[in-house]
């Protein structure tokens, strides 16, 4: 494929996106009249379902979406790693740890806008991105193996802790919990988009900035050393970005799974490893994606929503099997 | 034991007294390496002698305990990641099977030191600035080289050994260095394949004028294709001769522990060496 065509894909992948955000608020058991779209501060029915439920709720998939797909995208070429995932450093097990903590306890607090489980939510990301870090600087260099198996021991110590809480909590809280656990979007609203742009921005601007460096590094850190990229300086932005724009989305989307692993390997699939064209198709991929999935979350079941982690990971499972049985034909 | 070269008065590079310890073990032990503009250099050694750990220390990938390396002039430690990459590249011993960038991707990606090599994977100087004009020239240049046109746009992943080595070859050029380092460049290929990385690594050096620091068990190659040969031993470098005055018995013996035959080639005069194994002790 040339890199002509590449770009006429994106310009599709585009399209497909805005009409994805255009017509997704329009769907759901409720049919605004059309003419609210004139009246984005009305009190009406249509207006307050159409302007501070369903609008607030797409435009944060499509940003959570996106910036998942985008830390699956880096952390598989950082790791050069096809399994890895935006939470295989432990950021989710971080934040669901601070979250079952929080509920378990009966935190009722808010500070600077947040609620106590976001709160809680984002402080146990950072814990562990600063254990992992530390781990991994500890040991040396930040090496990709050691950060790699860092997290996923940190992960499941951070698991063991909620299952227990879990036990020894009341049903109540052990449901909520659960709950959280899946991820799930339906709490958006305009604030809690403004909320997570500017985490999603970043991260974005510093990886589109370092494309060239992480196609090199995507090959092994010897090779990149050798033409000339900063080896540790790009590790640690990357590292950063990329985990505390999965920490803001976990704070408020909650740790939605699969769609950080399947994202990038079906834009890779498709539009190849080159991280110039690989970035942008996996942020529009990952927004269509996740947008539709939370569509179908809402409107699959009349008698109760289900949480968008519960469709992306159904979809994403069998997708997950499908790429292991097609064996590395184009992994990173 | 042959007498050892005087290193020249202008190396382009030099690196003395190099120690580096991990652990227990020594693996550079005061090694010393110098090398002109235009010369064929080669490391022979038996495994773990230290050769690897030599070069990776040149390029900058491991840090020496103590030692001076000096490029042009310039202490090592001085020059950033980028102007270490214009002055040498790196071919390693193999590349990953797993890479599925294409070859010109690949390729225009080690323009990355010139501000180049978005990593294009299209037509004709795809992926690079338009002010990277001299990239997409090298890049051709390297290309029509080594050969490799008709790989263009296939992925690495899907070629043959000795195909990923001309492209890895090939990217090195582009990276238009007066120095080119490659660790075993045709250990892992058949007899054919192995010529012909042989014969385009010749080439290169006759039409470009490019320093070679090979590292090779490849005795033969050694002696047939290269002005010197620093033989290593348990981290030192324990002789570094002409290749002609390298090629003795003693001196083979010395390094690898091992007994050869000697025997001038019948076309060049060259020595060569047959391993023979039931003289071992």
């Amino acid at each position: 494929m040339t890199d002509r065509t590449k770009s006429k894909l994106l310009i599709a992948l585009l399209g497909i996106t805005l009409l994805c955000a255009v017509v997704t608020p329009w769907l759901g058991y409720h049919l605004p009249q059309w003419d609210v779209i004139f009246r984005p501060g009305a009190d009406d029915m249509d207006a307050i379902i159409f302007w501070q439920i369903r609008v607030p709720r797409v435009l944060l998939s499509l940003l959570a979406g996106a910036g998942l797909s985008l830390g699956g995208v880096v952390f598989q070429a950082l790791f050069r790693n096809p399994l890895a995932t935006p939470f295989t450093l432990g950021v989710a097990s971080g934040a669901s740890l601070g979250v079952t903590i929080a509920i378990v306890s009966g935190m009722h607090f808010s500070l600077l806008g947040l609620s106590g489980t976001s709160l809680a939510a984002l402080s146990g990301a950072i814990l562990s991105i600063a254990l992992v870090y530390g781990i991994a600087r500890a040991s040396g260099k930040l090496s990709p193996t050691t950060m790699l198996l860092g997290g996923v021991a940190i992960s499941f110590f951070f698991s063991s802790l909620i299952l227990l809480l879990q036990y020894l909590s009341d049903a109540g809280s052990s449901f909520r919990v659960l709950h959280w656990l899946m991820g799930d979007i339906s709490r958006a609203s305009m604030d809690s988009v403004l909320q997570l742009a500017p985490f999603i921005i970043s991260g974005v601007l510093i990886v589109s900035l370092l494309h060239r460096e992480l196609n090199l590094l995507s090959i092994t850190d010897d090779m990149a050393a050798s033409r000339g990229v900063n080896v540790d300086r790009s590790r640690h932005l990357l590292f950063f970005a990329v985990s505390l724009m999965v920490a803001g989305i976990i704070t408020v989307c909650g740790p939605i799974g699969f769609v950080g692993i399947m994202a990038p390997h079906i834009c890779r699939l498709i539009i190849g490893s080159n991280h110039r064209f690989l970035i942008p198709a996996s942020l529009l991929f990952g927004a269509t994606f996740l947008t539709i999935c939370d569509t179908l979350a809402r409107n699959i079941s009349s008698a109760a929503e289900v949480p968008v982690g519960i469709i992306t990971a159904i979809l994403g499972g069998p997708f997950f099997l499908w790429l292991l049985l097609r064996k590395n034909r184009s992994l990173p | 034991m042959p007498t050892t070269v005087q290193p020249d008065p202008t190396p382009i590079i030099q690196a003395s007294d190099l120690n580096l310890r991990i652990g227990s073990t020594q693996l550079l032990d005061d090694a010393c390496l110098a090398i002109r503009t235009g010369e064929r250099l080669a490391i022979v050694g038996p495994n773990g002698a230290g050769k690897t750990t030599l070069i990776r220390c040149l390029l900058g990938l491991t840090q020496p305990d103590s030692g001076r390396i000096e490029i042009n002039g310039r202490p090592l430690a001085e020059l950033s990641h980028t102007e270490l990459a214009r002055q040498l590249s790196y071919v390693p011993q193999q590349l990953a099977e797993r890479i599925s960038f294409t070859a010109m991707e690949f390729i225009s990606m080690s323009r990355y030191a010139y501000g180049g090599g978005g990593g294009g994977g299209g037509g004709r100087g795809a992926g690079f600035k338009q002010a990277d004009e001299e990239g997409m020239e090298a890049t051709e240049q390297a290309i029509e080289l080594t050969g490799i046109g008709h790989l263009r746009h296939q992925a690495l992943s899907t070629m043959s050994g000795g195909e990923r080595q001309k492209v890895s070859i090939a990217a090195a050029l582009a990276q238009q260095t007066p120095t080119l380092i490659l660790d075993e460049p045709s250990a892992h290929l058949d007899p054919k394949q192995r010529d012909i990385i042989h014969d385009l690594l010749a080439k290169i050096t006759r039409e470009q004028n490019i320093s070679l620091i090979v590292i090779t068990h490849d005795l033969n190659w050694a002696s047939a294709d290269f002005d010197r040969i620093i033989g290593m031993k348990a981290g030192q470098t324990m002789v570094d001769a002409q290749a002609g005055a390298f090629m003795q018995k003693q001196t083979l013996m010395d390094i690898f522990d091992a007994d050869w035959l000697l025997h001038p080639h019948p076309e060049s005069g060259r020595p060569m060496v047959l391993p023979c194994p039931s003289l071992k002790p």
